[in-house]
């Protein structure tokens, strides 16, 4: 069956060809545009998934992660003092003018996080790869990306300039710490934002991230500390999904990635179906002849199903490897691709089921094939 | 050098020679209803015996290609009988027809309806194979065994592109016997060939008969055929005018 699907569809090779270009870049199109959704929801949640905190505290009505509205101090010992709170440490979050060496201003998203500390802080520079982490604490020491250095021209570890007005020192470099906003995100020590910022007061903070006690129901803590005014707490995997969300509804990157991944399918639902259609049409007499000499309705159809499997298995491999060719080149654009294994499976899935409805129309044409047809002129 | 000697087929205990193997009684077939109805058959009687050639003979429109097909289980009378195995199907459902068509009857056409893309060995290796008779190495090994039977031999792995005429029929036929049917139906199978391939074909056909007790039913224009028929029946507007047998047709 195989063997004769195989054939019959490698028969005509302009035909074969176009087939599996039409899937290919179906596949290609679908891993590629949610690649990059995911790849930006991923990003735009970043700071949140490398937190190690239990739950996340900020004002009540806060839209957005980035535009948070900083309170104070006092807010922070009273989530401390919750019970079944053991840990509590203050992040303030804001945007603030970034000197850069020709003289200009840029707008960088200033995180400013509580360190050094004993036990390993909830929230610090990751993947750091250049310079010493350890020298956060100092006065103006701040951790820029490598992806953002030629945005804001400093070429070293070391390098000096002012963050709204202030002086700074690039103490360490981190590596893939993507922002989602234009705006490049500097690591600094809470005091070192503070003083960055000096209008939001001494005492500024904008989230308070918690460590619970062992043995204590994160959930019901959230619930303790919601009690508290003007204060809303969050798991860390929910205030993940609700910053995620946001940036999707809000800027409606997902119904543009998914238009275009959508687009993709039908293109290729389009291409295969009428490539299958007219291999069907060529063959009628034969298939004709199949039925005539008694084959069931369902083997001649498993033919036909086989030629979309197979245009649907090469166009899924093809794709794939196309899908990462383009993940390469867009990572020169610092643009992140995220394809996992559970978005490859769904994209096999679905071509498996694109190709299937699209050998439907030359399903119904050999169901409907009438066997005495063989003997009509 | 298409001639085949008969002894070269062999014999694979063939059914005693005249033995009824399918009986079409009174059959009558309309097309369509009403206004437009065209009546295509009307009573027509005929016997199918083993080790027969039966030549269907007539004008254009005469309602050969109907009578083949009502016989053959590809289309069902609007009347009449069709009798086989003893029993009379005419009135079964569609679902039960392929099974029947798979176990009785092996189909030639005039324009042979090979697949292009297959080779002589995988057109009849295919046909065994969606027809369930056999799969995998055994439907491969009788395959070769059929088209050898047929002479093509040499020709196993041929596309039919790379076949003369003659050949590609002989494929077609080596096809048709795959499952072993004890019936063949040709409409035209000679129509597209010359004279000296198509009555090499004949000859083969005629083989078939002789040696392994298979009805041969042989839809024809070519009068040069009649004398590998052990029977000619002649259509005319969808009446049988006249059944003539071989001893009949010398003595005239
Ligand atoms: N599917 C059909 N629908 C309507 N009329 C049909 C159909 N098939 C055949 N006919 C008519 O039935 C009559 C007999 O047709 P049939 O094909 O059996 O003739 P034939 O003897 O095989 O002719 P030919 O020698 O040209 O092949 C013709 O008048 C034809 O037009
Ligand atoms: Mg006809």
């Amino acid at each position: 069956m195989w063997n004769l699907a195989r054939k019959l569809l490698l028969h005509d090779k302009l035909r074969f060809v176009v087939a599996i270009a039409g899937v290919s870049v179906s596949v290609m199109l679908v891993l590629v545009q949610v690649g990059l959704y995911f790849g930006f929801m991923n990003t735009a949640s970043s700071i949140i998934d490398a937190s190690t905190a239990d739950l996340w505290v900020g004002k009540k009505g806060n839209e957005s992660f980035e535009f948070a509205t900083p309170f104070d101090d006092r807010a922070f010992y009273r989530v401390a003092s919750v019970p079944g709170v053991a840990h509590a440490e203050r992040v303030l979050m804001n945007f603030a003018q970034f000197k850069i060496a020709d003289g200009s201003d840029l707008g960088v998203q200033i995180v400013g996080v509580e360190t050094p500390r004993a036990a390993g802080p909830l929230m610090a520079p990751w993947n750091v790869i250049a310079g010493d982490l350890s020298r956060i604490g100092e006065p103006g020491a701040i951790v820029i990306d490598r992806s953002e250095y030629a945005k804001l021209k400093i070429d070293h570890v070391g390098h000096t300039t002012e963050v709204n007005g202030v002086r700074a020192e690039v103490v360490a470099m981190t590596t893939g710490v993507r922002s989602f906003t234009t705006s490049p995100i500097v690591f600094a020590d809470l005091k070192t934002a503070r003083s960055f910022m000096p209008l939001l007061g001494t005492d500024a903070v904008t989230y308070v991230l918690v460590k619970v006690a062992p043995g204590a129901d994160a959930r019901a803590v959230a619930a303790r500390i919601n009690a508290l005014p003007h204060l809303a707490a969050y798991t860390t995997s929910a205030m993940s999904a609700r910053t995620r969300t946001y940036w999707s509804s809000r800027t409606g990157v997902g119904a543009g990635f998914f238009t275009t991944a959508v687009l993709g399918v039908i293109v290729g639902f389009v291409v295969v179906g009428q490539i299958l259609y007219s291999g069907t049409l060529q063959y009628i007499r034969e298939y004709g002849t199949l039925k005539a000499m008694g084959a069931r309705n369902s083997a001649v159809v498993r033919v036909i199903l086989s030629q979309a499997m197979i245009s649907a298995l090469l166009g899924f491999v093809i794709g794939s490897g196309l899908a990462m060719v383009m993940r390469g080149a867009m990572k020169g654009a610092n643009l992140t691709v995220a394809l996992s294994p559970g978005l490859y499976v769904a994209t096999a899935i679905i071509t498996a089921v694109m190709c299937s409805f699209a050998a439907l129309l030359s399903i119904v044409k050999v169901l409907r094939l009438d066997p005495a047809s063989v003997f009509k002129g | 050098m298409v001639a085949i000697a008969v002894s070269e087929l062999g014999s694979i205990s063939p059914t005693p020679k005249g033995t009824p193997l399918a009986r079409l009684v009174g059959i009558g077939k309309t097309y369509g209803t009403g206004e437009t109805a065209i009546a295509a058959l009307r009573d027509a009687t005929v016997d199918v015996r083993a080790g027969e050639v039966i030549l269907i003979e007539g004008p254009s429109g005469s309602g050969k290609t109907t009578l083949i097909s009502i016989l053959g289980l590809l289309l069902r009378p609007t009347a009449g009988e069709v009798w086989l195995d003893g029993k009379n199907v005419a009135g079964l459902g569609e679902r039960a027809l392929p099974a029947l068509r798979a176990r009785h009857f092996g189909f030639v056409f005039q324009g042979f309806n090979l697949f292009p893309a297959l080779t002589a060995l995988e057109n009849v290796e295919i046909a065994l194979t969606m027809k369930g008779s056999k799969t995998g190495r055994a439907a491969r090994a009788e395959a070769t065994r059929l088209l050898e039977l047929v002479d093509l031999g040499p020709r196993l792995h041929h596309l039919p592109a790379d076949l003369s005429g003659g050949q590609k029929q002989r494929v077609a036929i080596a096809r048709a016997l795959g499952g072993d049917p004890p019936i063949i139906v040709g409409d035209e199978p000679t129509a597209a060939l010359d004279t000296k391939t198509a009555l090499g074909v004949m000859e083969l056909l005629r083989a078939l008969a002789t040696d392994q007790g298979r009805a041969v039913v042989v839809v024809t224009h070519d009068p040069r055929l009649e004398r590998f028929a052990d029977r000619v029946v002649r259509v005319e507007d969808g009446l049988i005018s006249s059944i003539t047998s071989a001893s009949e047709r010398h003595a005239s």
